[in-house]
């Protein structure tokens, strides 16, 4: 028997949210890095990652489901899927928009390479990154819910389903509730206050 | 000793090749305070830049000290038309943020970073960020950063020229200030007459189309100048007379050919109603 009640199947979910947004921030960031300082990388990729980005991550669960089976994996993948490319093609665009200034000034100083690199290069690439990890949590948030409400598992999403087969209307609404303030709590008091410090501190909005 | 010898540069556009520099030769002593002026086009900032090493030359060498100028480096601190801050660091880090590359210890580097910062007078905004600052102040800032790096040639590229007239005046008089102080060697890129002769020992005219050296002028009145000073004033004049041929050279060169400074200047149709309908 599954438990079906709401603390535990949050739990769960915020637990799959939680690993799929780590791996693909760190597989995001990296391939952002990677693609920003290698031009082959760049011109072979670039156009591929628009293309993949408008696929709706939900679409990757069939192969998923082949690749991993019906279960965790899968719906981890959907959600690392859901928001790596959201988040690489912020660091790309963040790196390519850093003012030229700012490189000549450091240049001038001195600062090369990797140290110019971690200085200055990421310091100003950084308001354009922070949107781009914000963007990528909601995509892996929908990709989560979706993933849930497709493979019989557990979580917030399966919780709703069951609601729909018992035609328990009062669960369903109930869960979708319980998602809006989950959604609206992680976007503003995380995403949005550290959104807000930086821009403040880069004076790129007033405080 | 900065030596400049017969430095071309080109830069490849849709018409072709344009010919930014040509043949340019020119030496700067240490402790020389030299101001490049010239119409816009003139490759003045390019030289500027090429002397920086931020940019190459096509052909010719330019060589500091007997070495060749290969890479931007800390023995020449550039200060561009914009502060140039990075706004992610206090006004204390930006200063800070040089010595830091070059290794400097971090005590010696607070005390430094004061220590200019009171030069221009700014200690009190030593820790507010850059976007807090006036456009002046964070060229201030900009100008302490680049004394702090105790670099013994400092290259201006216009830094003035985005300044109210009067935040500019108190500058123009603290650079003189800091520089009679420093002993650097100050190269100085304008548009501004009046600010080249307030500011230089040695004013160097370029033209455009090709840009070139077309004359030197040597400025040799008393410190500290002022604005208003009648000597200084007849060498404006000067270098403006010099500089009109350029400037027209240029106009009508982007302007219809029946264009002329002459006709242009002369109002054909003055007010006929004077005093009319008092």
């Amino acid at each position: 028997m599954q438990d079906l009640s709401i603390p535990i199947a949050a739990q769960i979910s915020m637990q799959r949210l939680f690993i799929g947004y780590s791996i693909s921030l760190v597989i995001g960031l990296l391939l952002g890095v990677l693609i920003d300082r290698i031009k082959y990388l760049d011109e072979a990729l670039s156009p591929l990652l628009l293309g993949v980005q408008t696929l709706p991550s939900i679409c990757w669960l069939p192969l998923a489901i082949l690749w991993f089976g019906l279960g965790e994996e899968s719906i981890i993948f959907v959600i690392a899927i859901g928001s790596i490319f959201s988040i690489s093609m912020a660091v790309v665009s963040g790196i390519k928009h850093v003012p030229p200034l700012y490189i000549r000034a450091a240049k001038t100083m001195g600062a090369k390479g990797l140290r110019r690199y971690t200085s200055v290069v990421v310091p100003a690439a950084l308001p354009s990154i922070i949107s781009g990890m914000k963007q990528g949590w909601s995509f892996a948030w929908r990709a989560l819910m979706a993933g849930e409400l497709l493979t019989p598992t557990s979580g917030l999403g399966y919780v709703l389903v069951m609601g729909r087969d018992l035609h328990d209307m009062n669960q369903v609404v109930g869960i979708m509730i319980v998602i809006v303030i989950m959604g609206v709590v992680t976007d503003r008091l995380l995403f949005g206050r550290v959104e807000h410090a930086i821009l403040c501190r880069w004076g790129l909005s007033k405080s | 000793m900065l030596e400049i010898v017969n430095v071309h540069k080109n830069f490849k556009t849709k018409n072709g090749v344009t010919n930014a520099l040509q043949e340019v030769n020119l030496s700067v002593k240490n402790g020389d305070f030299v101001v490049l002026v010239g119409p816009s086009g003139c490759g003045k900032s390019t030289l500027l830049n090429i002397i920086a090493g931020l940019e190459k030359a096509t052909s010719g060498q330019v060589s500091k000290s007997g070495r060749p100028i290969l890479d931007a480096g800390p023995d020449r601190m550039v200060m561009f038309q914009e502060a140039a801050l990075f706004p992610w660091l206090k006004v204390i880090d930006n200063v800070e943020y040089g010595m830091k590359i070059k290794g400097t210890g971090k005590r010696e580097r607070r005390e430094k970073a004061i220590h200019y910062l009171k030069m221009v007078h700014l200690t009190r905004f030593a820790s507010a960020y850059p976007h807090e600052l006036s456009v002046g102040m964070r060229q201030r800032v900009a100008l302490a950063r680049a004394l702090s790096m105790d670099s013994d040639m400092l290259l201006m590229d216009e830094p003035f020229a985005a300044l109210d007239s009067q935040t500019k005046s108190i500058l123009h008089a603290e650079l003189q200030q800091i520089w009679g102080a420093t002993k650097k060697t100050i190269i100085f890129v304008t548009h501004n007459v009046e600010e080249a002769v307030l500011l230089a020992d040695r004013v160097i005219v370029m033209t455009a189309n090709p840009g070139r050296i077309k004359k030197e002028f040597r400025v040799q009145l008393a410190r500290p100048r002022n604005i208003e000073d009648i000597d200084l004033t007849s060498t404006v004049g000067q270098i403006l007379g010099e500089l009109k041929e350029e400037v027209e050279k240029v106009a009508k060169a982007e302007l219809d050919s029946d264009w002329s400074l002459e006709n242009s200047s002369f109002i054909s149709r003055p007010d006929t109603h004077l005093g009319n309908g008092i």
